[in-house]
């Protein structure tokens, strides 16, 4: 298995300073050959509310799990869960996981026919069954593709209470059709879960999203791979970013690892890259001393794929400790970035618009310097950038609920730096 | 550090990171070994294979900080990482058979990239040459080759901001001394009973050029362009002419090589041979004067890295 980890930090800090930052680059080029290290299962979860019937939602849902289906490899473990006021099983047995085969995947699609629209938004017991599919399959690379149009109907608590519980146990993408739903719901599900969210505003367009998911499933060839992080006596880890395809803060999900090191869960991983931002306060040093500030390992249980160095050196030179790294300073921009964009939301929604021209204005600037350009053309659907250099916006009087929400879910996408240093 | 070469046993090595002879690596009191104790926190056994301790996290040694060759009473020479800079980014070489001797000394230009192994590569490749009898300018002509091939080795930043060194070397045969310069490297010529002091060498330096062209020499020294040197090793250093000659020995004296990490605080040549000759006879042999000469400009500030070789001559 081809990992390598590599840092991008300035080492050198100026005498008294005690802070490290680094930016730690993780690449996979997959397993041997593509193939898969272990066994897979995935479990489909579709919502079927009452208001799924509009706009054609549920027909446009069945078209997109049977597409999901058909993308499934075989031998791959898989279930189907109708989302109602509880969750059932569609498909196989209640309880059972079919294996894909062309046989099994025909009867899971006919069964997606008999799909039909009526009951309540029921999240946390959707994914507590989806848990218990996938606990008869330990060490597989385990998937969940939930769809959802809607707010969770569930008393208040339950789907936090679930998400603890299963919280990390397998990766689950969340889409939300139409715009009746929450973003900030299926993004703290998605994070917990490890997986991603995103809006499919036309119903049409969920066939295409679906297929784009399990074809990414798929594609993963490691089941659980975490990162280590050791950091010596009398220091802490301030953070742990994942940065790279999109900013999620894994720190909260750190677990101890002896007593100088933790472990953050990466989820699955295939042939792909992802960088983290690691930042360690540590004791000051002495000028010329040279201190490991962490020592940053990929691994998969006790085995470690790959290790990357965080040092920090004192010095007097100030022309070193000033210097400024491209990687650090890109990615710490970006994750401004996806914080000013959902602190704006945030402010328009509560009628402040002060601030959240302010906080847009701060995001287009923010977006233009990095190049990241997806996110300014999703910015100008919400706010007239005036002058991006200056952050000069003004919002917009109208603006429609989907362009919002895909602002909103999409905010914590990041660009990659351009690795010249 | 090895008085010769655990491999052929040839006594020309001490110094050297590599025997002359066989070419092999010699030990030069490398980073240390694991599961040794920490000199930083006091740890029992926890450094680790990267040579970190994994209690404290302190680097346990860097070998270059302070390195010091020892060739009894022929030569010694000591570098020094001083107290400024974080690294050591001169290098040295010296090696010895019988009274012959190779000595050289670099010091890498700070504001290029990698420097210390600009110095590294550029003493190695000079003192690799001088062993198989070249001249001092085709063996300073060879660590020209090397420093400017460092781009084209590893790092992209090496393209952007060329490795960069300078150079002095000298070669000791039947009493006869040659000597080489690129930079602001120098070579000094004292007499044993201080009656006559010379700097051999005339840096390549803004303030030299400067007080060559008519300028007040205090101004000058004080000018802040003063230490930009004219000429060293490197990928843009174009075509590297090195200076040199062969000096006459008529006295016993001292032969000193040294990096501006010493000079800069005995800038006036007497002051200088006062200096060197209170080490060498206040201090039992060869190695632990070049020591206490290193020490005097750790004491004095260590601005810079310290590097000083110091080569008895007798006519």
């Amino acid at each position: 298995m081809g990992y390598t980890a590599e840092t991008f930090q300035n080492e050198f800090l100026a005498l008294g300073a005690t802070e490290v930052n680094a930016i730690v680059t993780v690449t996979s080029s997959g397993a041997e050959g593509g193939l898969r290290t272990a066994g897979a299962s995935e479990i489909i979860i579709v919502d079927c509310s009452g208001s799924m019937q509009a706009e054609g939602r549920m027909q446009a849902a069945r078209q997109a799990a049977k597409a999901a289906v058909g993308c499934i490899d075989d031998g791959v473990h898989f279930a189907i869960i109708a989302g109602v006021s509880t969750a059932q099983q569609l498909y196989p047995a209640p309880g059972q996981l079919a294996v894909s085969a062309p046989e099994t995947r025909a009867q899971a699609v006919t069964a997606i026919d008999r799909l039909q629209a009526n009951g309540g938004t029921a999240i946390g017991a959707w994914l507590k069954l989806a848990g218990q599919l996938l606990a008869q399959r330990p060490g597989d690379i385990q998937h969940a593709i939930l769809l959802t149009d809607g707010e969770n109907g569930e008393y208040k608590g339950y789907l936090e209470s679930v998400l603890t519980e299963i919280g990390g146990s397998f990766t689950c993408d969340c889409r939300g059709v139409g715009t009746n739903w929450t973003v900030s719901e299926l993004r703290k599900v998605a994070n917990a879960m490890l997986g991603t969210v995103d809006i499919v505003a036309r119903p049409e367009d969920l066939s295409a999203s679906f297929t784009q998911m399990m074809t990414s499933a798929m594609g993963k060839t490691s089941a659980d791979v975490q990162l280590k992080v050791w950091t010596p006596v009398n220091a802490t880890v301030r953070f742990v970013k994942q940065v790279e395809p999109q900013v999620a803060d894994l720190s909260g999900k750190r677990v101890q690892d002896g007593p100088r090191a933790g472990r953050y869960p990466l989820g699955s991983w295939g042939a792909e890259a992802r960088d983290y931002h690691v930042c360690v306060d540590v004791p000051p040093g002495a000028a010329g001393d040279e201190m490991l500030a962490a020592r940053v390992s990929v691994v998969e249980g006790e085995n470690v794929l790959s290790q990357a160095l965080v040092r920090a050196v004192w010095t007097e030179d100030s022309a070193l400790s000033t210097r400024i790294n491209r990687q650090v300073a890109h990615y710490t921009g970006q994750a401004e970035l996806a914080d000013a964009i959902q602190a704006g939301i945030e402010a328009r929604k509560n009628g402040d618009d002060h601030t959240a021209t302010m906080k847009f204005g701060r995001a287009a600037q923010l977006a233009h310097e990095s190049g990241n350009k997806a996110t300014e053309e999703l910015l100008a659907t919400v706010v007239d950038i005036e002058d991006a250099v200056t952050g000069t916006v003004r919002l917009r009087r109208k603006v429609e609920a989907a362009d919002e929400m895909a602002l909103d879910t999409r905010s914590t996408k990041t660009v990659r730096v351009g690795r010249a240093q | 550090m090895s008085d010769s070469c655990p491999v052929c046993a040839d006594e020309r090595a001490a110094g050297a990171a590599f025997c002359e002879s066989c070419g092999r690596p010699l030990a030069t009191g490398a980073t240390k070994a694991v599961g040794t104790d920490c000199a930083s926190c006091g740890s029992t056994g926890t450094v680790g294979a990267d040579g970190y301790c994994e209690n404290c996290g302190m680097l346990a040694g860097r070998p270059r900080d302070h390195v010091e060759a020892d060739a009894g009473t022929v030569a010694a020479a000591v570098t020094d990482r001083g107290i400024r800079h974080h690294r050591n980014e001169d290098a040295m070489w010296l090696a010895v058979r019988g009274t012959e001797a190779d000595i050289v000394v670099c010091d890498g230009v700070s504001s290029s990239a990698d420097p210390d192994v600009a110095s590294e590569v550029a003493a190695e490749a000079a003192g690799k040459a001088l062993a198989l009898d070249a001249t001092v300018e085709a063996a300073i002509s060879e660590a020209a080759r090397a420093v400017a091939d460092l781009i084209s080795a590893g790092d992209p930043r090496r393209a952007v901001s060329n490795p960069a060194c300078t150079i002095v070397a000298a070669r000791v045969r039947d009493g006869e001394v040659t000597y080489g310069w690129v930079g602001d490297s120098r070579a000094y010529w004292i007499a044993l009973d201080g009656s006559h002091v010379e700097q051999l060498t005339e840096d390549d330096s803004w303030a030299t050029h400067a007080i060559a062209m008519g300028a007040d020499p205090q101004a000058a020294w004080n000018d802040p362009k003063a230490h930009a040197i004219t000429a060293w090793l490197g990928a843009d250093a174009g075509i590297v002419r090195p200076r040199g000659a062969t000096l006459p020995v008529t006295t016993p004296g001292l032969l000193v090589l040294c990096s501006d990490g010493l000079w800069n605080y005995l800038t006036e040549p007497a002051a200088f041979a006062n200096a060197v000759l209170a080490a060498v006879h206040t201090n039992p042999d060869l190695v632990s004067a070049a020591r206490a000469l290193a020490t005097l400009a750790v004491e004095a500030g260590g601005a810079d890295n310290i590097t000083v070789a110091l080569t008895p001559i007798t006519p």
